[in-house]
């Protein structure tokens, strides 16, 4: 009867010893978990906070990107404009010269092999090959 | 005084004292997987804080986002100056 008793009160008292042991470990845990949670509470604020200025921040200087972009052209062309009228031009001469290629002219073996040196300066024939 | 007690009492009484330790046992095993799952829990509760440290960290640069609308503001207002300039000197180099 006495050891049935002693087994109660035992059993009773490590059920109990035993809920308030782990109901103290969660309740830690669980308090450090509110913690965090807090945490990333004002983190996702301050995130939203940055993210807020995104948009009309993106939006201004798309729009003024725009217009400068559709200035410019018109900025160059009225540049072209000054500098086409302000650059001094060669004198064109009184007699237009024949065009010759600027690369000059190709010596040909063909009239070399048959005598005839022509003269390429542009005054008189040309000379047959001693 | 002592109680005199029957061999069913005592019976049921073993057989409660059993049941509570079987019961003490299943506590302990339902509460000790509630710790497991709670420490997941706080440990994916902390991954989830540093990966938000890391965007307000890669977030917190867009305070220059104004500070440029207002530098390609100022692009516009010298390119407006240029355009008042340009257009005197070309005015003036056609006359």
């Amino acid at each position: 009867m006495t050891a049935l008793v002693v087994l109660t009160v035992l059993e009773v008292v490590a059920l109990v010893a035993a809920l308030a042991f782990y109901l103290f470990w969660v309740g830690t845990l669980l308090a450090r978990i509110a913690g965090n949670l807090e945490e990333c509470a004002q983190i996702v604020h301050g995130i939203v906070a940055d993210a807020a200025l995104i948009g009309p921040g993106v939006e201004h200087i798309n729009e003024t990107g725009g217009v400068v972009a559709g200035a410019l052209p018109l900025l160059y062309g009225m540049a072209e404009d000054i500098v086409a009228d302000v650059t001094p031009r060669p004198e064109p001469p009184a007699e237009p010269e024949p065009a010759r290629p600027a690369s000059g002219t190709r010596r040909s073996r063909l009239l070399h092999a048959v005598g005839f040196a022509p003269d390429l300066s542009g005054t008189g024939g040309g000379q047959p090959s001693g | 005084m002592p109680i005199a007690m029957d061999s069913t009492e005592h019976t049921l009484w073993v057989s409660a004292l059993i049941v509570g330790l079987v019961v003490l046992i299943a506590v302990a095993a339902l509460l000790s997987l509630l710790i497991y799952l709670v420490r997941i829990i706080d440990r994916r509760v902390v991954t989830v804080r540093d990966t938000l440290k890391a965007a307000k960290a890669n977030t917190a640069d867009t305070v220059l986002i104004p500070q440029v609308a207002t530098g390609v503001d100022a692009v516009l207002a010298e390119g407006l100056q240029h355009h008042l300039f340009l257009g005197r000197v070309l005015g003036k180099v056609k006359s």
